[in-house]
């Protein structure tokens, strides 16, 4: 079998049925899809194939043979974020992290097929499988909405026309 | 058979920390010979931001700007001490730690650069990771040529350390009182829930949570709201529909998978209107209190409170769920004593007495 995998062709040798999870986490090493409740419910173990969103512990390896694989990894880079990380990272979406490789791969896709400005339900409809322990989904979903208008690069803190600047502590990364 | 709606508050106040048991948090921190700022504290952050706030923290009580500040906190082997990430702890205690330890390693760096400078101490303070002369900024050095000077020059290593502890609060056997208070500081917190209640199936949406928050002072507001909503729908979830009884505590009980313990998810999202109250507290890391733990106390009272606004009965066992509503209607309409319907009604029993008063009984006084 064979799968590419963020761009990179990989030779499969787990077993025909091993869910494309554990293939990618221990066989290639590719670690941001995470095991939640590897039955479905969770969503953080979500992977783009051929481009659409699937939980990647209920697909056995060999229905998807072939494929193109994205995941978390094949986004962007510490230095070059993608805007729907970027958006994470200065919306402050991601508290343990753990659900943000299923939030992030699931809220690109989203964004990809609408291809402009996404509106509050459809992220609901997009994200609401995926489970966050954390945050309250309140940054998350202010995050893709964010991403999907461009809206990434700025400092999110900056005070508002008319709003008067907050006190700081100096030093203060805010 | 109808929707009802309801609105309830709770409030409630939080003890900062848990102090009761004598517990410590540690930091020790060192300066680079470039004057770069490594921290190595024992408080792990688990998403809640403290490696942010404690940097911050590190940042202001030492006057260098926040990037020049390094939180090591990768291991629990070399680093410092600390009882744990839990108790709303880790800014209130955690944070004290740094602070103290970054007061420490700041009075070091102002007596190198006395003599550096020539300067009395006392005549010194540090801005933006320089040493001024008070009253005469022209007379100053940056803290990279202090380090320097410290590593190549006076043979010393920059350094300070501290532990946050208050002390086990012993109670005295024969007063019952504790001779320090068990605590350091109190939080207070205040939290209104929107309800809609289905009288038919017992199913209770909670629309709006306003969530009001005293946490002494916001070190970064933007996490601290972040802890607000986490811990609002960790309450919703309290309050409507996570259990983990029978089975808790026990670990070799608890429920068989992920999907048979529920949790909110993102269609159950109601409105937030979070509100942080400053009310800095004496002991805290400039004025700060807490935001972690205490964060999804205040919802399940409120919950419950809006229900028995909008149906008119008490759920007095969360979570509030479908069928222990449906119960309480159905007690209020039909009230069961022993589980056998008894009906007493003062407006409707007739009062039953004797014609002659009871007269003529053994054992009665008419
Ligand atoms: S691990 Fe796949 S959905 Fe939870
Ligand atoms: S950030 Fe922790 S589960 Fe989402």
């Amino acid at each position: 079998m064979k799968l590419t995998v963020n761009g990179i062709e990989q030779e499969i040798f787990s077993p025909p049925l091993t869910p494309l999870l554990h293939v990618l986490r221990d066989e290639l090493d590719v670690t941001s899809p995470k095991a939640g409740c590897q039955q479905g419910g969770c969503g953080t173990c979500t992977v783009l194939i051929d481009g659409e969103p699937r939980r990647s512990c209920l697909t056995a390896v060999a229905a998807v043979d072939g494929s193109e694989i994205t995941t978390l990894e094949g986004l962007g880079e510490p230095e070059q974020l993608s805007p729907v990380q970027a958006a994470f990272h200065e919306r402050y979406a991601a508290q343990c992290g753990f659900c943000t490789p299923g939030m992030v791969v699931a809220a690109t896709a989203l964004i990809e097929r609408k291809g402009g400005p996404v509106e509050r339900d459809e992220v609901l409809e997009a994200l609401g499988g995926h489970y966050c322990r954390c945050t309250g989904y309140v940054k998350i979903v202010d995050a893709v909405m964010a991403a999907s208008r461009g809206q990434t690069g700025a400092r999110e803190d900056e005070p508002e026309t008319g709003e008067e600047a907050p006190v700081m502590i100096p030093g203060s990364p805010a | 058979m109808a929707k009802h709606r309801g609105r309830g508050f709770a409030t409630i106040e939080y003890p900062t920390g848990m102090n009761q048991n004598g517990d410590p948090s540690q930091a020790w921190i060192k300066l680079k010979p470039d004057g770069r700022v490594d921290v190595f504290s024992g408080t792990v952050d688990i998403g809640q931001g403290s490696k942010t706030v404690h940097t911050q923290i590190v940042a202001d009580a030492l006057g260098v700007p926040y990037d020049w500040v390094t939180m090591d906190n990768t291991n629990t082997d070399s680093s410092a001490v600390c009882t744990g990430t839990f108790a709303s702890r880790g800014t209130f205690i955690g944070g004290n730690a740094v602070r103290l330890a970054a007061e420490r390693v700041r009075e070091r760096i102002i007596d190198i650069a006395s003599k550096e400078l020539e300067i009395d101490p006392s005549d010194l303070e540090i801005e933006n990771g320089e040493v001024i002369a008070k009253g005469a900024p022209q007379k100053k050095i940056g803290i990279p040529d202090v380090a320097g000077a410290a590593t190549y020059n006076y043979g010393e290593l920059i350094s300070g350390s501290s532990t946050a502890l208050k002390p086990f609060a012993d109670v005295d056997d024969s007063t019952g009182q504790v001779e320090i208070e068990p605590h350091s500081a109190i939080s207070y917190a205040a939290c209104v829930a929107d309800v809609v209640v289905d009288d038919e199936t017992g199913e209770v949406v909670v629309e709006k949570l306003v969530q009001v928050y005293d946490v002494g002072r916001a070190i970064n507001p933007t996490l601290v709201e972040g802890q607000i909503e986490g811990g609002a729908i960790m309450g919703l979830g309290l309050g409507l529909t996570e259990n983990s009884y029978p089975y808790y505590p026990s670990p070799e009980n608890r429920g068989g998978e992920f999907g048979a313990y529920l949790g909110p998810a993102l269609h159950d999202l109601p409105e937030l209107d979070n509100v942080i109250i400053e009310n800095p507290s004496e002991d805290g890391p400039f004025g700060a209190k807490a935001i972690g733990e205490m964060a999804n106390n205040a919802q399940p009272p409120a919950i419950a409170t809006a229900i028995f606004d909008a149906v008119g009965v008490w759920v007095t066992e969360m979570p509030a769920t479908p069928e222990r509503v449906l119960e309480a209607l159905e007690a209020k309409r039909e009230p069961r004593r022993d589980g056998k319907r008894v009906i007493f009604d003062e407006h409707i029993s007739v009062r039953t007495v004797s014609s002659n008063g009871g007269e003529g009984f053994l054992g009665v006084d008419a």
